[in-house]
């Protein structure tokens, strides 16, 4: 059953894409597939999650596949974000006007998007979980490079030439754990699994397992959008089309972590905690700092919300190198919750870009009282990020800084919250910008009469309306996903 | 394969890989860096094959071979599909920093690969291990390449140069990844080059050439 | 060692050295000549030059002091010292104790600065010119063939060339090893820079935009034109024979007279097969531009880093 399970996730959205190659996406038929097949993927990611908490860890494919607690609520997560997107994108290519063709690439490309992530989290192996992000990265280079302008191509080729530089870095490291790994006396087929290296972990040789673990936590987190190299996020963010860019914020980021959380799981009981520690607060710490100045003066909405992006990643990463079981409930329940605010939010913002042609925060002018539908729903959005309670994240934040200050780590928690706040602040001043005023005597700069903004009703924003009601509900109760949430946070998290 | 002859071959190998990166920053014509590219494909194989001699594996020889055929004929037949025919086009004309200067950098950049990989080296020594070194001095020469070079497609053959320095490093380290691992970093770095040629003939249509300089639009 | 033999065996080797440096001058021009498609002027054309030359009467620019004067002097003397030194046709030579790397090194850049300086004191336009190129080319050349030579050196523990030498008698199978072949390319291209030949200075040419060995010797004339250019063509033999001892030294000759005859037979085949291949390559490439030539050096300086690097940390 288990079996069935894992292979139906990575199956689901791969038999999707392959519909979408050979029959084309159509308005009235194919475009609906790629709901149905992420419901049944979220119906399959349920079910995984009830098996896992009842019976433990499951696996098949000798291993390569392997789900426990934590990977069931990383696929949770995969499948709602995919599920939110694919229901959008009908609405967002219609009133994008693109053809037959490239709405078949896009929807193929998607999907092997979802595949290549469900595969991620579902790895047994720390190589098939490298293999699957390198997938993603060359997966989503044409869905950046979409639109086909000067800058979409820009961003396309800067995103594909860092995070592959950045992967093949973190592959030096695996490279270097397997070595470490065989020296132990692990056979070849163990000496990359997650979980025999953890129960390995600290017979692996010091010196050798620092080197890897250094090279794969700077290679993941890059893939991440760490700083350094971080300079693919706002531009691929901001270029790719809104359903791409939601998928990529809200679970591809939270992927690269989630790769960062499973060599941590290595490194602790071979290097002690420090180690690791040190490097994610080093990292953390900048990235928050960056994104809270490179949001002050931001001009460009979607940038803004990818720099949010990586603010909330850095976020994640310290609570990640905090490391107590608190924490990292935390920091799961602050993934899921960015995952879907941030899919409302970029849903939305695509929108926007379609009724206003420009993506400047200038141009976007007293948009409550012009469409004030969207408007509710992307400033609800915003809202949610910012962290105002009944959103998940709230919850999650006040989590990670109790974690942080109950750790001993007061001074670097308080510090990262002042840049949160500073971001806050940034980001408040440009939506309200974007929000309020007057609606007569600014009208939208969209208004060509050959191609007319289609008409953003309520069926439209149904998939956005739906989110925002998961992260408000998340953030009240756990609900069914308490028992998953508690057991992902032992795995990885130090008692 | 004798006990004396084995280092040898070996570190005529692994020589020829170190030159040949060494070679990339040198030259400034670009189809001369693909070649370059490809006699390193040659001497990857070559040390995977020679390993695979030494341990009695034909697994290893297989992969030897198949390695051979991918870094040493497909990459670089597509990284020549991406080259374009202006001659304007053909050479690396100012990359960041000047070549006599990133000939001294590969000099100190293989200095630090030295102390950098003594606790590798120091932790199963062998004939393999103690050319560690060089694949990393190679992966080292592979990101600086990528970072100081303005070219679209002199970026993609550092990329290359980086990627097979990181194999180098894995055959001579653990003879190898599994399999399966292997058959995937293969097939992705596959993929990676074929979106990286078709990106490139994109760019060039854009933007008139592939001069990296001209990607300024995007920034804060 | 002060023995007779090895005073014999080191005349011989000056001797040699002395009267064939023309000639290989001359067999290297012949072989370019012909591949080019002309007749050639023949193996014995430099003899019948030094030999027209040494005829004729020194002539001194006004305003020219001593280093005018002294440099082709002291460049005779400094290349029949280093034809002594270095071991061509045995390894057992008087001046052994002086045999050492930093002191032919030394040698080799003696001669090329006084040479400089004499240039530098003509006090004309060609003469700077030149006398700058070649001191940037020897600013580049220096380190690397002190760096190239020392990697040869790390695995036998001494400087000494003889010494070298004879260790790489004893095991063969070392000239194949990595630290050895990048010793090898960095010195080809130290050798060639070094002598002036292409691509990094045309020997044959007299354009302004292009000299620099020959700008430095426009002034002379008769004798003291002799002189130089019979030194130049002495450290060419000189050092392309160092090429061969270092990295084929089979047929070279220990102590004793016994195996002299063989030795000198070895060594001229093999300068001369070095000579012929060194101007086959020239036919077939050009000058590089001036400012190209730090990129070539830096490249070999590179080569004999990692010469050092791979014979240190390859056991």
């Amino acid at each position: 059953m288990s079996t069935l399970l894992l292979l139906a996730a990575i199956g689901l959205p791969l038999a999707a894409a392959l519909g979408y190659a050979t029959w084309g996406w159509r308005r009235r038929t194919t475009a609906w597939t790629g709901v149905v097949t992420t419901g049944l993927l979220a119906v399959d990611a349920i079910g995984l999650a009830t098996t896992v908490t009842r019976h433990g860890p499951a696996h098949t494919a000798a291993g390569l596949l392997r789900a426990d607690a934590l990977s069931a609520w990383m696929l949770l997560g995969v499948a709602a974000v995919a599920l939110l997107a694919c229901w959008a994108s009908p609405a967002y290519l219609a009133s994008g006007h693109t053809g037959g063709r490239r709405a078949r690439w896009y929807a193929v490309l998607l999907h092997l998007f979802i595949a290549a992530m469900a595969t991620a989290v579902l790895a047994g192996n720390l190589g098939i979980l490298w293999v699957a992000v390198e997938a993603t990265t060359i997966v989503t280079a044409f869905l950046v490079g979409h639109d086909r302008t000067r800058t979409a191509l820009e961003a396309a080729w800067k995103y594909v030439v860092i995070c592959s530089a950045a992967i093949a870095i973190a592959f030096l490291g695996l490279v270097l754990l397997y070595y470490a790994a065989r020296h132990t006396g692990l056979g070849s087929e163990q000496a990359l699994d997650w979980a025999s290296l953890t129960g390995h972990a600290h017979q692996l040789d010091p010196a050798v397992t620092r080197i890897a673990i250094g090279l794969a936590v700077l290679g993941f987190g890059a893939k991440a959008g760490l700083v350094p190299m971080h300079a693919w996020l706002p531009d691929a963010h901001s270029q790719a089309p809104a359903p791409v860019s939601a998928l990529m914020s809200g679970v591809l980021l939270p992927v690269a972590l989630y790769a960062v959380l499973r060599v941590k799981a290595v490194a602790d009981p071979a290097l002690g905690t420090g180690y690791v520690r040190t490097l994610l607060v080093i990292l953390a710490l900048a990235t928050l700092a960056l994104a809270a100045l490179l949001l002050i003066g931001q001009r460009d909405y979607k940038r803004m919300l990818a720099y949010s992006s990586m603010e909330h990643m850095g976020l994640i990463a310290l609570a990640a190198a905090v490391g107590s079981r608190l924490a990292i409930t935390a920091l799961l329940l602050h993934m899921a919750g960015h995952g879907l605010a941030k899919t409302v939010a970029f849903l939305s913002s695509g929108h926007i870009l379609h009724h206003h042609t420009s993506a400047q925060i200038a141009d976007v002018r007293a948009l409550a009282a012009r469409m004030p539908l969207l408007a509710a729903l992307f400033g609800l959005a915003v809202l949610a990020l910012l962290g105002f309670p009944p959103a998940a994240l709230f919850a999650s934040e006040l989590g990670i800084a109790r974690a942080g200050t109950t750790a001993g780590m007061t001074w670097v928690t308080a510090g990262a919250f002042i840049l949160v706040a500073v971001s806050f602040a940034a980001i408040v001043a440009h939506t309200g910008r974007m929000m309020l005023g007057p609606a007569a005597g600014t009208a939208p700069q969209a208004a060509t009469t050959d191609h007319p903004p289609a008409t953003f009703t309520l069926t439209t924003a149904l998939p956005m309306i739906a989110g925002l009601l998961g992260v408000a509900a998340l953030g009240i109760a756990l609900g069914p996903t308490t028992d998953l949430l508690h057991t992902a946070a032992t795995i990885v998290g130090a008692p | 394969m004798t006990d004396i002859t084995y280092p040898l071959y070996l570190d005529l190998a692994a020589g020829l890989l170190l030159l040949s990166a060494i070679g990339v920053l040198w030259r400034r014509q670009l189809a001369a860096m693909i070649n370059l590219f490809a006699v390193q494909g040659v001497a990857l194989a070559a040390i995977v094959a020679i390993i695979g001699v030494h341990q009695h594996s034909l697994e290893l020889a297989l992969v030897a071979a198949g390695l051979g055929v991918l870094r040493a004929g497909v990459l670089p037949h597509l990284a020549r599909r991406a080259l374009g025919n202006s001659p304007a086009e053909a050479r690396e004309t100012r990359p960041v920093v000047n070549v006599a200067a990133s000939l001294l950098a590969a000099a100190a950049l293989t200095l630090l690969a030295y102390a950098v990989t003594r606790p590798l080296v120091a932790l199963e020594p062998s004939p393999a291990t103690a050319i560690l070194p060089a694949a990393v001095t190679v992966v080292l020469i592979g990101f600086f390449t990528l970072v100081t070079r303005r070219r679209a497609l002199a970026q993609v053959v550092g990329f290359l140069l980086l990627d097979n320095g990181i194999t180098a490093t894995a055959f001579l380290a653990a003879a190898g990844v599994p399999l399966i691992v292997e058959l995937g970093v293969s097939f992705d770095l596959l993929l990676v080059a074929l979106v990286l040629q078709v990106l490139t003939t994109r760019l060039r249509s854009a933007f008139g050439s592939t001069d990296l300089d001209e990607l300024r639009e995007l920034h804060d | 060692m002060t023995s007779p033999a090895a005073f014999v065996a080191t005349a011989v080797q000056v001797v040699v050295v002395a009267a064939g440096a023309p000639l290989l001058v001359g067999l290297m021009r012949q072989v370019h000549a012909r591949l080019a498609g002309r007749a050639g002027a023949g193996i014995g054309q430099p003899w019948r030059d030094l030999r027209k030359l040494l005829r004729r009467q020194p002539a001194t620019p006004v305003d020219t002091g001593w280093p005018f004067r002294t440099a082709p002097l002291l460049l005779m003397g400094s290349s029949l010292v280093l034809a002594a030194v270095v071991p061509l046709l045995t390894t057992a030579s008087p001046l052994d104790p002086a045999a050492d790397l930093f002191a032919v090194v030394g040698l080799l850049a003696l001669g090329t600065v006084t040479l400089a300086l004499a240039a530098l004191d003509t006090g004309t336009a060609f003469g700077g010119m030149g006398a700058s190129r070649e001191i940037t080319i020897l600013a580049l050349v220096e380190p690397t063939i002190l760096i190239a030579v020392f990697a040869l050196s790390a695995r036998v523990g001494s400087t000494n060339l003889a010494a070298i030498v004879t260790a790489t008698l004893h095991d063969p199978l070392r000239v194949a090893s990595p630290a050895s072949l990048l010793a090898a390319a960095a010195l080809v291209i130290v050798v060639v820079a070094e002598t002036g030949r292409l691509p990094v200075d045309n020997p044959a040419t007299h354009l302004e935009l292009t000299m620099i060995h020959e700008a430095m010797v426009l002034e002379y004339a008769g004798t003291d034109l002799a002189l130089v250019e019979w030194a130049s063509s002495m450290r060419l033999t000189v050092l392309l024979g160092l090429l061969a001892s270092l990295f084929l030294p089979w047929g070279i000759a220990g102590p004793g007279l016994a195996a002299l005859p063989l030795a000198l037979l070895v060594f001229v085949v093999k300068v001369a097969g070095l000579g012929i291949a060194l101007s086959t390559v020239e036919v077939f490439i050009a000058k590089l531009r001036l400012f190209r030539v730090p990129e070539l050096l830096a490249g070999s300086l590179v080569l004999a880093l990692l010469a050092v690097a791979s014979s240190f940390f390859l056991a």
